[in-house]
Formats: structure tokens, C-alpha cells, sequence
């Protein structure tokens, strides 16, 4: 069966044709076969692993997996979040990224906010992601070298998990800006998952807990209200699923410690992120 | 120091300047033949065979001057001159075979571009299944692209037995060209192009729960302007944020693209000029593969070497021709007062 067809059973006609294209255009740089790649694609792996590469915002993300691709509802709300807040060489931020996976939160912010601007850290528990981010933050020219002389914006990546109770001393606070893109998917409906989701993505990036998929959030508000944790006037920014927007604010209201909290939609109208204020 | 009105009348001093000296060199040359004429009828032979030498070339650069350096000069500089260009083709009448025939047009604007050092990037390309392209777009960033491609928007027709055709009967087609300012985001903000809150963004197609629970690409952006109810859907790149600045660039070109139509419409430019008042729909060049004949309508230029301008060496006489006649009817605007 020609190609195209084959593609076009799996994923429609325009969304098909689309997706060949940048399959050709991939097998003929990397010298590698279409068939091949479409074989792939007809056993549902995503099209960013076969491809190596996720777009966001200006950047090329290098993904691989199981490490969680990329979404274009974070791609949103990170620009969002570049916007709403600018910090300068002059007053600098230091980033934490909770989750990191891929880097693409923190680097797309290296790459957007002003040279000398921010100093990023990213935390995982999966050593596939703490490489990935890492290869990352070269290819983009965010690494941390040993003596930084000129004014640039820096990655590393640390291997900490948010639910060990030693994880503040592991990231040396404190932060002007939290990030993450927590695991925030519940139990019924990881069960629905499409299979290039579940079969390819690590479960480690997905599963939010048996119940309501809400079990990182305390987490991580325990931990950023921790006296010293953040600076003053501290921001967090938090990416949501699609029915957590309610849950998550009152999460961060009981704490009495932000001064503001927003809920941020996504392009397509669904609660994305949670943005707050101390 | 140097006041506001004096940085404006050096710049004007300089930009006068080729002017300047084209005026020189013709005062000058006319005093070199006032004093040769008189030598003309010298008794001395070989004194009489030098000055009729000299006069000949002297009158020959004066002509030049006259008829082609001045004119060229006094027309203003054009204020698309330094902006890129976006090349628009779009399959018309004909179905599969103008399918095809873009695909030919294509390949004639890219290796002309390629032959005159033009660097372009194809933006989209809409195939069909049976070969063939739908629609394409392609950009040339480089200053001047617009002016030099301006003159292809309009359509152009092809004459020919087509590939599919078996019984060898001559079809047809048209294709429609549409030749874009590409203006700079910066560019856009300055010239007040459009209002942001004008501008409505839309997401295409429904992403379900979204976020973590779906990692299909759903990158499909649609601009709507809404004063001029200018649409523009972009989706072949791989990221929302990529389709959406593309969106805009297309947005931004068709909008200075009304502007430039507007501006030369105000100037009553449209009135003896032959090629700015073809409208979009009027067919503007016949490819004829029969004749091996590509004839351009609005000058009535022909070449006999149809390969030569689909591979792209002939366009470029076309495209010298256009702009000469763009520029003689400026001219003559100039001469009638406007």
C-alpha cells in the first residue's frame, strides 16, 4: 500500500500528508528509510520520537524516548509566562523547574529573557530526561561551563525527586521563579490514554496519582513555602490538566502565602496553568 | 552641530547626487563637442578624422545620457525597494493539469531565483495525490525581491497536451500568481498595518482533555483580520508558534500588499500604466508548448524559447521588460504633471 494510504488510515487525510512530508524530509537528512519511519508510525509511536525533534517556541527540542514530548499547551503558557515577567542582568532570577524532562521550560526562558538574565535549574528523577535536558542546554548553549565570564543565561540539570523530604537541601534555594509541568494525569483516565501516550511516554512524566491526579501539587506548595525557599515577590507557575484549574488554586489559597492567583486557559479554552504571586 | 534641517538637506544632497553628476558629465560633453565641431572642417586630414571620431562618441554617450541615465534618475526611488518578497501560486481552471502546471512554475521562479542568486524558502506546498501541487508558498527575504517579482502577480495561462491526456488533445489551464510585500514585524508596527485586537487568533480542531493526554501534533493556526476580513490558515509547520508567526508574516504582506495597491491608486499611478492596471484576475502571460511560445499580454512581448523560460534563464528578459515599462510609464506620469 502506497504510503500516503497507510498514513491516511491512521491519521486522516491532511494530518497524513502533513505528517509525510516532514517524514521525508527527516529520512533524507538522516539518511535513514521513509518506509522505516512510517512502519514506525503505523505502530503508533509518536511522530517527535521518530522525528528526534519538537519545535517550541523558537527552539528545536531534541526528544527522545520515554521522555515526555513537548506540548504545545506548554509552549503557550511559557511564552505567556516570558512575557509576564522580565527579569534583566541588572536583577537577575534564579529558576527552578520541577519535572523537567526535556528542558524545554527552562530553556525556551534562557532563550527569551535577556543575556545574564536568569540562572535555570531543572530537576528530574529519571536519568533519561537529566541527559536530555542536558544535551539540550548544549545545543542551545545553555550550559553552565566552569567560570562563566561573559553575561549569558545558564542550565544545569540536578537529580532530585519532590516528594523525597531532603529535596530542598539537594536544589540550593532560594528561587525567584517555580516552574513545572507536574505528572497530573488520574488513574480512570490514564486508562484512556491514546497508545502513543501510553506505550512511549514514561508513566514517571504522566500518572498524577490513583485518585485525582493531584498528588504532586501539595508537593510542591509544601515545598516553595518553606521560610527561605522562595525570594520575595516569588512566581510560580504551574501547567494543569484540563479539570484540575479549581483544585489547584484552592491548593495554593489554603497556604495564605500568594498574594495573587490566576488560572491561565490554554488556545484551545481548557485551564492550563496556574499562576501565582507571593 | 548639525540641525534636523541640515542632516535632511545633506541626505537630499546625497541622494541628488548621481544626479548631480549625470548632469556634469552631459554639460561637459556638450562643451567637447561645441569645441570639436569647429575642428571639423580643419584643412589638416588626419585633424579632421580625429574630430569626427571624438564627435561620434561624444554625441553617442550624450544620447545615452539623454534618453536613458537622466530619465532613469529623476524617477523617485521606490518605496518597495527594499522589501522581500512572498510568491503565491494557486492551481485554477484545468484540475490536475494546473495542478501540474504549478509544479512548472514553481521550478521556473526557483531556478531563476537559484541563476540570480536569490536565496528562498519554501514556506508551504499543498500536493495532490495524482502529482501535483494545489497551492505553494514560497518567501525571498532578500531586499528587492518584491520589486524584481512584482510584475508576475496575475494569471498565467498554459497551452499544451497534457501528461494525462491520452487522445493528444490541447487543453488550457491557468495558474494565479500572487506576488506579496514581505514587510518585517517592525516594519508592520511602524506603518500601522493593523491593530493587534484586530486581529482574531483561532486554533484549529478540538484537542480533547489536551496537555499531557494527547501528544499528536494539533499545530494548525487561522488568523482573521477582522476590518478587512482578511483570512490566513497556516498548518505546515510543526509547532503552534511556528504556523503562527508564519500566519502573521502572511498576514502583514496581503495588508501592505492592499497598501501599496491603495498608495498607487491614490497617485492615479493605475492611469497610463499598462502593467499596474491588470487586475489580479486578468490573465497576464500564455505558455504555448506547441509554438515552444510564452507571450506576455500586457506588453505583447513574445519569446520563441519556451525551455529557456521555464528553466529560468528567459524569465528574467520578461521580468527587464516589465520593469522598463513600469518605469517609462512613471515617465510619462512625470511629463503629464501628476
Amino acid at each position: 500500500m502506497p504510503l500516503l494510504r497507510r498514513l491516511t488510515s491512521l491519521l486522516g487525510p491532511s494530518q497524513a500528508a502533513r505528517e509525510l512530508q516532514w517524514i521525508k524530509k527527516h529520512a533524507l537528512q538522516a539518511r535513514l528509510s521513509v518506509e522505516d519511519l512510517v512502519d514506525r508510525r503505523m505502530r503508533d509511536e509518536p511522530l517527535q520520537y521518530i522525528l528526534g525533534t519538537q519545535p517550541f517556541g523558537p527552539l528545536d527540542i531534541r526528544v527522545r524516548a520515554p521522555v515526555l514530548i513537548p506540548r504545545p499547551e506548554t509552549e503557550h503558557w511559557t511564552i505567556k509566562l516570558s512575557e509576564a515577567v522580565s527579569p534583566t542582568p541588572a536583577k537577575p532570577f534564579r529558576l527552578l523547574d520541577i519535572g523537567t524532562g526535556t528542558g524545554c521550560i527552562p530553556l525556551l526562558l534562557c532563550h527569551l529573557w535577556p543575556k545574564g538574565s536568569v540562572s535555570a535549574c531543572g530537576v528530574d528523577v529519571s536519568d533519561d530526561a537529566l541527559t536530555l535536558s542536558r544535551e539540550n542546554a548544549k545545543a542551545h548553549g545553555f550550559e553552565r561551563g566552569p567560570v562563566d565570564l561573559e553575561l549569558r543565561n545558564t542550565f544545569q540539570a540536578v537529580r532530585a525527586n519532590i516528594l523525597d523530604p531532603a529535596f530542598t537541601t539537594s536544589v540550593d534555594p532560594p528561587y525567584d521563579v517555580v516552574t513545572s509541568n507536574p505528572p497530573y494525569i488520574p488513574f480512570h483516565e490514564y486508562l484512556d490514554l491514546p497508545r502513543s501516550v501510553s506505550r512511549f511516554e514514561d508513566p514517571k512524566a504522566l500518572f498524577g496519582g490513583p485518585m485525582d491526579g493531584l498528588d504532586f501539587y501539595p508537593a510542591i506548595v509544601k515545598v516553595l513555602t518553606q521560610d527561605g525557599f522562595m525570594n520575595r515577590n516569588g512566581i510560580v507557575a504551574l501547567e494543569i490538566g484540563h479539570q484540575q484549574g479549581e483544585d489547584v488554586h484552592k491548593i495554593l489559597k489554603q497556604t495564605g502565602k500568594f498574594k495573587e492567583i490566576s488560572i491561565w486557559n490554554d488556545p484551545w479554552g481548557k485551564q492550563r496553568t496556574v499562576f501565582a504571586k507571593m | 552641530m548639525s540641525t534636523p534641517e541640515d542632516i535632511a538637506s545633506l541626505r537630499i544632497l546625497k541622494e541628488t547626487e548621481p544626479l548631480r553628476e549625470a548632469w556634469e558629465r552631459y554639460t561637459k560633453c556638450n562643451e567637447t563637442l561645441d569645441d570639436t565641431r569647429a575642428l571639423l572642417d580643419d584643412p589638416d586630414e588626419t585633424m579632421r578624422s580625429m574630430a569626427s571620431e571624438e564627435y561620434n562618441s561624444v554625441q553617442e554617450e550624450v544620447e545615452e545620457l539623454v534618453t536613458d541615465t537622466l530619465p532613469a534618475l529623476l524617477i523617485p526611488p521606490s518605496p518597495t525597494g527594499n522589501l522581500g518578497a512572498l510568491i503565491e501560486l494557486k492551481a485554477g481552471v484545468g484540475g490536475a493539469e494546473s495542478c501540474l502546471f504549478v509544479v512548472d512554475l514553481l521550478r521556473m521562479y526557483q531556478r531563476f531565483l537559484e541563476n540570480s542568486d536569490y536565496k528562498y524558502t519554501m514556506v508551504s506546498t499543498n500536493e495532490i495525490e495524482q502529482g501535483g501541487i494545489r497551492d505553494a508558498l514560497m518567501e525571498v527575504s532578500a531586499p528587492g525581491a518584491y520589486d524584481l517579482l512584482r510584475w508576475e502577480s496575475g494569471v498565467h495561462r498554459v497551452q499544451r497536451v497534457p501528461h494525462t491526456e491520452a487522445s493528444g488533445r490541447v487543453h488550457t489551464s491557468t495558474v494565479a500568481v500572487i506576488v506579496l510585500p514581505l514587510v518585517t514585524e517592525q516594519e508592520a508596527q511602524s506603518q500601522q498595518l493593523y491593530r493587534m485586537e484586530d486581529v482574531r487568533i483561532e486554533v484549529m480542531r478540538a484537542r480533547g482533555a489536551g496537555g499531557q493526554h494527547v501528544n499528536k501534533t494539533e499545530s494548525a493556526v487561522r488568523l482573521t483580520h477582522v476590518p478587512s476580513g482578511i483570512t490566513v490558515s497556516m498548518q505546515d509547520e510543526r509547532s503552534q508558534h511556528q504556523n503562527r508567526r508564519r500566519a502573521f508574516q502572511v498576514l502583514q504582506a496581503r495588508l501592505m500588499d492592499q497598501k501599496v495597491v491603495r498608495d498607487m491608486a491614490d497617485k492615479r499611478a493605475a492611469k497610463n500604466n499598462l502593467v499596474s492596471g491588470v487586475d489580479r484576475s486578468d490573465k497576464i502571460r500564455t505558455y504555448n508548448y506547441a509554438q515552444e511560445r510564452v507571450t506576455d499580454h500586457r506588453i505583447g512581448l513574445s519569446l520563441m524559447n519556451l525551455s529557456s523560460v521555464l528553466e529560468g534563464d528567459g524569465l528574467g528578459n520578461f521580468l527587464t521588460a516589465l520593469q522598463k515599462n513600469y518605469r517609462e510609464s512613471l515617465m510619462e506620469q512625470m511629463l503629464q504633471g501628476n
